[in-house]
């Protein structure tokens, strides 16, 4: 599903710029969960960043579900964001002023999805995340725990084939953290390809393999 | 696509209610040139009424002839009194110039005294034809007017222009007209005794009062251009005048004349002359005012006016536009992150580009709703308590406001909206 080989980025800073990622290669396949860990500066944002076609890589190339990410249009890549992949981010990311079932409706929005069916399935995939009762609360009204199964909620409407997670559980104390990477390795279980950026050791371990890297390069697989 | 507009106008009318004041500041500046532009196109829309009113009541093809009192005069010891249009030569005017819509001849002494019941007033005696009431006829007759019988008897009768009450006025206005108003005794009089019927004398001769004209007040009197009328007292036939002496036989009669048509006017206009060239000579002793050129001055003036102040609607739009640009601009870089989030659930470049020009139209439409309704405010009640005429505001007026704040919004949205399309989700979601 995923395909990486000598993947190169390096943000523009200095003469020579600033290398992120340094040479990374390696696959995952579908209905794999994978753990991304290391240090903070690694890499590890801006590799999920281009896995999950958020930013292109400065070398090396990268394949998604059999397409090569390179020759996508910006269209292209849009549409694969809102049909085959799913972002859960560590700042939860919703917008504020929004309940949380529209939060949930709108990637369906984007989608074409009509009102009554979105509606639908944002309250079926709320309930499904434990928040039955709260769809009309906004994410100020929630907890962070709450916020993030929001947030995991926006990321299934589509059904997408993989989920990216950075961080989930970094904003959250210990029983949400469990309670969220219940349902993150629940979707494992279901088929998903789960790919979850984090520096928790017990997410990490969960996770059925897990790419340590440092200095933007991997150390192990 | 519209299910993609309906939501972008969800989110747009959302975001407009989330940021009240600067959407206020926004909505303010697009109905200032709402307002301004809905004042213009009624300002020229009245102009044109004018201009129909003018047709109908006064003519547009219209020229005066009257005696020329700025000739040099070489010698003073040789002066001698300058020939005079008599009724005679009116008569042979309307035979030598034929298909005109009126000539109406009209002669006046100025002051006259006006005797009724012991009382005596000053007036001013008009001898007229009956071709006087075919053009600004702005008058309730009550009884009749003069006939072609009483000008070719030389009938005494006379009738009587009683004056509209006074509109509300300033202080300044009601001061002058006490100063200035010399014939308010016979105002008075006509005003206050119903002299229909009535024998008066003027300047000691019997008149019978056949009929009594009441001036209209401002506020139904048809809207013109120009006014061609003078300020009426007294009528008589202008034969009856003259036999008795009230007008004497060095007083020329002044002749207004409308050629019917605006083709036929350079024609007749020429015929005219050329009549007081074969009638009177070379010399410049009458003026003949090409009137019909100074009502289409008039109303080009008119016109250019409104125009100045449709650009002035325009500049106001524009403003109006920068300042959609600049808070478009700004929101854009207040919701950099959201655009990010939205990039990254997979909303494409049109969606982001859709939304916020979506949301800068609505701005527009909303301000341009809300500028229409000052603008009816300011022209029709508002103008009516300030004493002013209300302005003529047309159905289309507001339609073509509210497009056009639309259409300034939409225009200046597409920069700060291409902006915000541009940006790289990435990015956009490291925006603090």
């Amino acid at each position: 599903m995923i395909r990486c080989r000598d993947l190169e980025k390096i943000y523009e800073g200095g003469k020579a710029g600033w290398p992120a990622l340094c040479g990374v290669s390696f696959s995952i396949t579908p209905g794999e969960s994978v753990a991304v860990t290391g240090p903070s500066g690694c890499g590890k944002s801006t590799l999920l960043n281009i896995i999950g076609l958020l930013d292109e890589p400065s070398g090396g190339g990268y394949e998604f579900d059999g397409l090569d990410a390179a020759r996508m249009s910006d269209g292209e890549r849009s549409a694969a964001r809102l049909h085959r992949i799913g972002f859960v981010f560590q700042a939860f990311h919703l917008l504020n002023r929004l309940p949380a079932v529209e939060n949930v409706c709108l990637p369906m929005m984007y989608a074409g999805e009509t009102s009554e069916g979105m509606r639908r399935r944002a309250h079926e995939l709320l309930a499904r995340v434990g928040l039955k009762g709260k769809e009309r609360k906004t994410p100020l009204e929630l907890s962070g725990g709450e916020r993030q199964r929001v947030a995991i909620a926006r990321a299934l409407a589509n059904s997408p084939k993989l989920l990216l997670a950075d961080e989930p559980t970094g904003n959250l104390d210990s029983a949400s953290s469990r309670e969220i990477m219940d349902i993150l390795f629940g979707l494992v279980g279901e088929g998903m390809t789960v790919i979850i950026v984090t520096h928790d050791r017990e997410l990490a371990v969960r996770a059925g393999r897990n790419i340590k890297m440092r200095d933007g390069k991997i150390e192990s697989i | 696509m519209t299910r993609a507009l309906y939501n972008a106008a969800r989110t747009g009318l959302s975001e407009i209610l989330a940021h009240k004041t600067r959407s206020t500041l926004s909505f303010l500046a697009i109905a200032a040139g709402s307002v301004v532009f809905i004042d213009a196109f009624s300002a020229i829309v009245a102009t044109y009424a004018r201009l129909e009113s003018q047709k109908a009541v006064s003519g547009i093809a219209r020229m005066k002839i009257s005696q020329n009192h700025g000739r040099a005069i070489a010698d003073v010891d040789d002066y001698q009194s300058p020939p005079v249009i008599t009724y005679d030569d009116v008569l042979r005017l309307r035979e030598r110039v034929p298909g005109l819509h009126m000539v109406s001849p009209e002669g006046s002494s100025w002051r006259n005294m006006l005797e009724h019941d012991g009382q005596r007033v000053v007036t001013r005696v008009a001898g007229i034809t009956p071709e006087w009431r075919k053009r600004d006829f702005v008058y309730d007759l009550k009884g009749r007017f003069i006939d072609w019988h009483d000008v070719d008897e030389k009938l005494r009768v006379c009738v009587l222009v009683r004056p509209a009450p006074p509109e509300p006025a300033n202080a300044l206005f009601k001061t002058m007209r006490q100063k200035y108003n010399f014939m308010g005794g016979y105002d008075l009089l006509v005003t206050h005794n119903d002299l229909l019927g009535r024998v008066i004398k003027i300047d000691g001769v019997n008149f019978t009062v056949i009929g009594v004209l009441d001036e209209l007040p401002p506020s139904r009197k048809p809207p013109r251009i120009w006014w061609s009328g003078g300020d009426y007292k007294t009528l008589a036939p202008v034969t009856t005048l003259m036999h008795y002496g009230i007008l004497r036989s060095h007083n020329s009669l002044d002749v207004s004349i409308d050629a019917g048509d605006e083709k036929g006017f350079d024609e007749a206009l020429r015929l005219v002359r050329n009549f007081l060239k074969v009638r009177y000579g070379d010399e410049d002793l009458f003026v003949v005012e090409n009137q019909m050129d100074a009502i289409k001055e008039n109303m080009a003036r008119n016109i250019s006016s409104s125009l100045v102040t449709i650009s002035l609607g325009m500049l106001a739009f524009i403003a109006g536009g920068i300042g959609i640009m600049n808070v478009t601009l700004a929101t854009v870089f207040a919701r950099t992150k959201e655009i990010g989030v939205r990039r990254a659930i997979g909303a494409g470049r049109g969606d982001i580009m859709l939304q916020f020009v979506v949301e800068a139209v609505m701005l527009g439409l909303i301000g341009g709703l809300l500028g229409t309704a000052l603008g009816w405010f300011w022209g029709v009640p508002a103008k009516v308590m300030l004493g002013m005429p209300p302005s003529p505001i047309k159905i289309w007026m507001p339609v073509v406001s509210v497009l056009i704040a639309a259409l300034t919004a939409f225009v200046f949205a597409i920069y700060p909206a291409w902006v915000a399309a541009g940006l790289k989700p990435a990015e956009a979601l490291r925006a603090e």
